[in-house]
């Protein structure tokens, strides 16, 4: 019967199955923030950086406890190292190990669950994926994330993935509207310069190289290796808008909004490929939605964390941290430090995958012309790492706002942050009940070391006012509404594809296996998203399989 | 003291303007056209305002004493201005009258101050520095009102609030007057003492807005309120006079009991009667037992199985007596088992299987509600029929909503469904719409299959039901589905049109 227009409340009902419990219940014994009136629990949570830095003290040499053996040994369970393992058991190795040096694998995919719902830490979607991106579409046929095929060839998604309306919204001018391309209140020339960038970014996407590839696609290594276009890996993405004229606010805040959000950095230190690329790289479609769709899950790609780790069970081995990885004749040895009981063990295997941060590896893999030696820095490629702070905020309903009605993505034009998204947004519940948002804010504004610094350094008594303040300018009244604040420091969050990182001489040698090592983690591409991790991680399972066979 | 004065002429002239932007804002919200709204108030209060300049010159003597008065009354009136409108709103005839009287005696108020003021200052400044003084703090205040009450104002306090707090600041000005001319002012412990009083009452207006604007809110149902109760889902109101029931959730008005029968025989006879005895039906939404009340009017019935999310509803239909006898006790018949849950999750793991489904949802007034007309709701509704099963879903106005109307049919058609659309007059409602989509091709049942005692539904009446005018006929095709939400911004569009209309 007649219910008109009443404010869109969005409802939500706990995940039911798997859900990788890294931050599980709500810590009822968290501290109350303090200066609110409000009793807002918050705590600090986030990857263990302490447990990092004994791998600089590790030299390679400790005394183990026992040695393992193994055919191959996977270092880092996020998506790479979870996908090698994929790859592995589908063409039957099943004699492996998962080295995990978290309590849960995931990496920057993980995710939580409290009793409001379950929520990412990190990655929380996948743009429905390119014809080119094989190995996704694979997977996702596998999981019945596709569940067939229409007759002019597209994929049908099922439908409680694909992001729900409404996707997004942007805070201006006192209201939100809908998208994220500033549209109202424009003059002419900036709604001029504002078409003018998209079609140029059309023609990007649509165009082929001399080598007959096209230009910009995912995995970015299928891309065509014409000039003209690699040639846009050696300026920033903020030289290239100015030298083609785009000069007004919107679309250089929209722009920039974008690099902060898929690399963690702004436009000057992002390379004008890797920002093009954004725009251009994504032409996937659907039967069941408009192209370039997304999908989504509460608990983000920590879904499909829990799909791929289900038939991993025993071969995944917890607070377990490679500190040493040496190549020993044909062999390969890898040492291991247990995080709770402080003993080293040993796995002896014939290949080692690694998919642990490509920067870990300077620590970790020791040179056999300098055994030894803790610091050989012929690993180290001066990579850059944007810092990020997530959050996770429980509040006991949507705040208020003008405009537009709550949306799975939130973004300010006025904030520094990224904005937040309703990670209840994919439930089909209409039960009204407290929700959970992730809220997202690289520090894009500082250069990485300091930006780590302040990121680690700062109480969450000083994280949760930030974010507090940051979300008022679009909610005036959230305070009353927050039960916790949980908060989630990325040290290391992504890597930064810097002026000359994807196309230069570095991540070639980044590539290049060391002996019976391989290197599977998405900084093999130089920039971080679910199918360049899964494609290296596949990649680099192929190879073993290939060299096993031999 | 001059300086002193000066401030006030800038207090003052931002409290005006606070009000006149306040009385704009309202008649925008509650009458719509914010154009005319507010220029019409402006236009009001600038008139008033010169009423006002005009009437100082009969202010001869003790100006300090009307000054303080009309900071007073300023204050108490500016200040009560809002919840004023918004009580009244509902109970009164013409609002414009209380609008623009409202207007009218504020702008008189306004307009005597600057004048009085001007003339208590008359003595300490020469003319020239006096005029230019007094404006420039006028026309500062001014600029801060207008800059202050779009940003900071609305947003954080509320009209109520921010009404109560600049009449708070008159009051003050009042206070300050009363002690910057203590030596010269008659009745001046009078003063003071109303002066305390109006600021305690105005700062329990502030300290209680929210309850305020609930009183306002109750105050817009017709009829005495019987019974209410809030739920973690909606607000449940009953009203009734001798011959009406009425049910509101959430204020929207859900059944009036003297021709509630004709929605629900509608919803359930045309399906239910065309299918050869029917065993087990599902009803999604309906906490009221009404359809139910209509099902258990066949015999061949042997499972009803209620889907509705509010425990509460659901029991104040199986123990209110005045609701019980409507529904005739339907939720206590031992056929009937009710599971409290929310529909689509439900749907997704039940094993049963039903001969019809009758899906009576809220209307898709928002995203969260368009999820459960979406096409992938539908195709769970396929899985949990029986070979040959049907399903009925309450689909809006096909007059006042006639897109979104058609929506729906073609949603269910989208998935496989026959579907058989048609519709049926409800006074409290308007001409109300239905589609029964089933998986055979619908055939209308002839009379012997109808249950005795139907006053609305019957083999002659449904013809003319199965029938639409051009009216009603849709302007626009598309499959409501969860990554578009089209329903919802059709329904949006159409009811919204509707409402602005009136
Ligand atoms: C805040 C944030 C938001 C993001 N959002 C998205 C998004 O929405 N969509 C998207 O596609 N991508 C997103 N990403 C990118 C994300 O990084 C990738 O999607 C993907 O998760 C990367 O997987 P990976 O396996 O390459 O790396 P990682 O996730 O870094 O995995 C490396 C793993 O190795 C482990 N490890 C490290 N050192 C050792 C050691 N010495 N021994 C053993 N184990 C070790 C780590 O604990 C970790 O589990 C986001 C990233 C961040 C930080």
């Amino acid at each position: 019967m007649s219910t008109p227009i009443s404010r869109a409340v969005f409802l939500k009902v706990l995940a039911g199955c798997g859900i990788a419990a890294v931050a599980g219940k709500l810590a009822l014994d968290a501290p109350y923030l303090k200066g609110s009136k409000e009793k807002i629990r918050c705590r600090m949570l986030g990857p263990s950086s302490k447990i990092g830095h004994r791998l600089r003290q590790a030299a390679g040499n400790e005394k183990v406890s026992g040695t393992q053996s193994t055919r191959v040994t996977i270092i880092g369970g996020g998506i790479a190292g979870l996908s090698a393992a994929w790859w592995l058991k589908k063409y039957g190795v099943n004699d492996f190990i998962i080295l995990e040096l978290e309590k849960e694998v995931g990496g920057n995919s993980a995710s939580g669950s409290n009793p409001y719902g379950a929520f990412p830490w990190g990655a929380h979607y996948v743009p429905i994926p390119n014809t080119e991106s094989l190995y996704v579409r694979q997977l996702f046929e596998e999981l019945k994330i596709i569940q067939g095929y229409n007759a002019a060839g597209e994929p049908i998604y099922d439908e409680l993935m694909l992001c729900h309306e409404p996707q997004d919204r942007l805070y201006k001018d006192g209201a939100f509207h809908e998208g994220l391309v500033p549209k109202r209140g424009l003059q002419t020339d900036e709604s001029a310069e504002v078409a003018r960038f998209f079609e140029l970014m059309l023609s990007f996407r649509r165009a082929t190289g001399s080598d007959g590839k096209q230009a910009f696609t995912i995995p970015l290594d299928l891309s065509s290796q014409d000039q003209n276009f690699i040639a846009l890996d050696s300026i920033s993405m903020s030289q290239w808008l100015n030298d083609n004229n785009f000069k007004c606010k919107p679309i250089l805040w929209y722009v920039n909004y974008c690099c902060r959000d898929d690399y963690g950095s702004s436009t000057e230190n992002v390379s004008a490929w890797a920002g093009i690329h954004y725009f251009a790289g994504r032409r996937g479609t659907a039967a069941n939605s408009e192209p370039n769709a997304v999908l989504t899950w509460p608990q983000g790609n920590g879904f499909l964390v829990e799909k791929l780790k289900a038939p991993l069970k025993g071969c995944i081995r917890n607070n377990l941290m490679a500190s040493a990885v040496k190549q020993k004749g044909n062999k390969v040895l890898t040492t291991c430090l247990h995080s709770d009981t402080n003993e080293y063990s040993a796995i002896e295997s014939d290949f080692v995958i690694f998919a642990a941060p490509r920067y870990v590896a300077a620590h970790v893999i020791k040179d056999q012309k300098q055994p030894d030696t803790a610091h050989t820095h012929s690993n180290d490629f001066g990579l850059s790492y944007a810092p990020w702070m997530v959050a996770n905020i429980s509040l006991r309903q949507l705040p208020d706002s003008r405009g537009l009605a709550p949306a799975w993505d939130n973004v300010s034009y006025y904030s520094d942050s990224l904005g937040y998204v309703i990670s209840n947004h994919q439930e089909i519940s209409t039960r009204q009940k407290p929700t959970v948002i992730t809220y997202y804010f690289p520090l894009s504004q500082m250069q990485p070391k300091a930006a780590r610094q302040k990121l680690l350094q700062s109480t969450e008594e000083e994280w949760s006012r930030i974010i507090i303040e940051d979300l008022k300018g679009m909610h005036p009244n959230i305070e009353k509404d927050i039960i916790s604040i949980d908060l989630w420091p990325w040290g290391h969050g992504l890597i930064r594809p810097s002026v000359g990182l994807i196309w230069g001489e570095t991540r070639k040698r980044m590539k290049e296996a060391k002996g019976n090592i391989l290197f599977a983690h998405s900084d093999m591409s130089g920039m971080s998203n679910f199918e360049e991790a899964q494609y290296h991680g596949v990649e680099a399972a192929k190879m073993v399989l290939e060299k096993l066979e031999s | 003291m001059t300086y002193a004065l000066l401030i006030t002429a800038f207090v003052i002239s931002t409290c005006g303007l606070i009000y006149e932007l306040i009385a704009g804002t309202i008649a925008s919200y509650l009458l719509g056209d914010s154009i005319t709204q507010f220029s019409t108030v402006i236009g009001v209060y600038l008139f008033s305002m010169g009423i006002g300049s005009f009437l100082s010159k009969y202010v001869e003597k003790n100006i300090a004493f009307t000054f303080v008065q009309v900071e007073l009354l300023v204050g108490v009136i500016g200040g009560c201005s809002a919840t004023l409108l918004f009580l009244l709103f509902n109970q009164i005839d013409n609002f414009r009258i209380l609008l623009y009287s409202l207007v009218a005696i504020i702008g008189i108020l306004i307009g005597l101050e600057i004048p009085l003021l001007m003339r208590i200052l008359q003595d300490r400044l020469d003319f020239k520095d006096l005029v230019s003084q007094v404006f420039t703090f006028d026309y500062v205040g001014a600029l801060l009102a207008s800059l202050l009450f779009p940003l900071v104002l609305v947003p954080y306090l509320g009209l109520i609030r921010t009404s109560f707090l600049f009449g708070l600041f008159n009051l003050g000005v009042a206070v300050w007057t009363i002690h910057l001319f203590r030596n010269e002012l008659p009745y001046k412990n009078t003063l003071k003492s109303t002066a305390y009083l109006l600021i305690f009452a105005l700062v329990c207006g502030f300290a209680f807005a929210d309850k305020l604007m609930g009183i306002a809110e109750a105050a817009t149902f017709q009829d005495p309120v019987i019974y209410s109760t809030s739920t973690p889902y909606q607000r449940i109101v009953l009203t009734g006079n001798s011959k009406d029931l009425r049910l509101f959730l959430n204020g929207n008005l859900q059944f009036s009991s003297r021709d509630e029968y004709r929605y629900h025989e509608a919803l359930v006879h045309p399906a239910m009667a065309s299918i050869n005895a029917p065993k087990d039906i599902l009803v999604l939404g309906g906490g009221d037992g009404l359809a139910v009340r209509e099902l258990l009017k066949y015999p061949s019935v042997q499972t009803i199985t209620l889907v509705d999310l509010d425990k509460e509803m659901t029991v104040l239909f199986k123990n209110q007596g005045m609701l019980t006898r409507l529904n005739q006790n339907s939720l206590n018949n031992s056929k009937v088992k009710v599971i409290i849950n929310d529909a689509f999750i439900w749907l997704r793991t039940t094993p049963q299987k039903f001969d019809l489904a009758i899906i009576d949802f809220p209307d898709p007034s928002n995203y969260s509600l368009g999820k459960l007309y979406s096409d992938t709701f539908y195709k769970t509704l396929k899985n949990v029929l029986k070979p040959g099963g049907m399903v009925v879903v309450q689909s809006t106005s096909p007059f006042y909503a006639k897109n979104s109307f058609w929506c729906v049919d073609q949603t269910l058609r989208s998935v496989g469904f026959n579907t058989t659309p048609y519709h049926a007059y409800v006074p409290a409602f308007g001409d109300w719409g239905y589609v029964i989509g089933s998986l055979a091709p619908f055939k209308p049942a002839s009379q012997t299959a109808y249950p005795a005692g139907l006053r609305y539904v019957s083999a002659d009446t449904l013809p003319p039901m199965l029938c639409f005018a051009k009216d009603m006929l849709p302007t626009v095709s598309s499959v409501n589905k969860l990554n578009n939400q089209s329903l919802v911004h059709l329904f949006e569009s159409e009811w919204g049109e509707y409402v602005d209309a009136h």
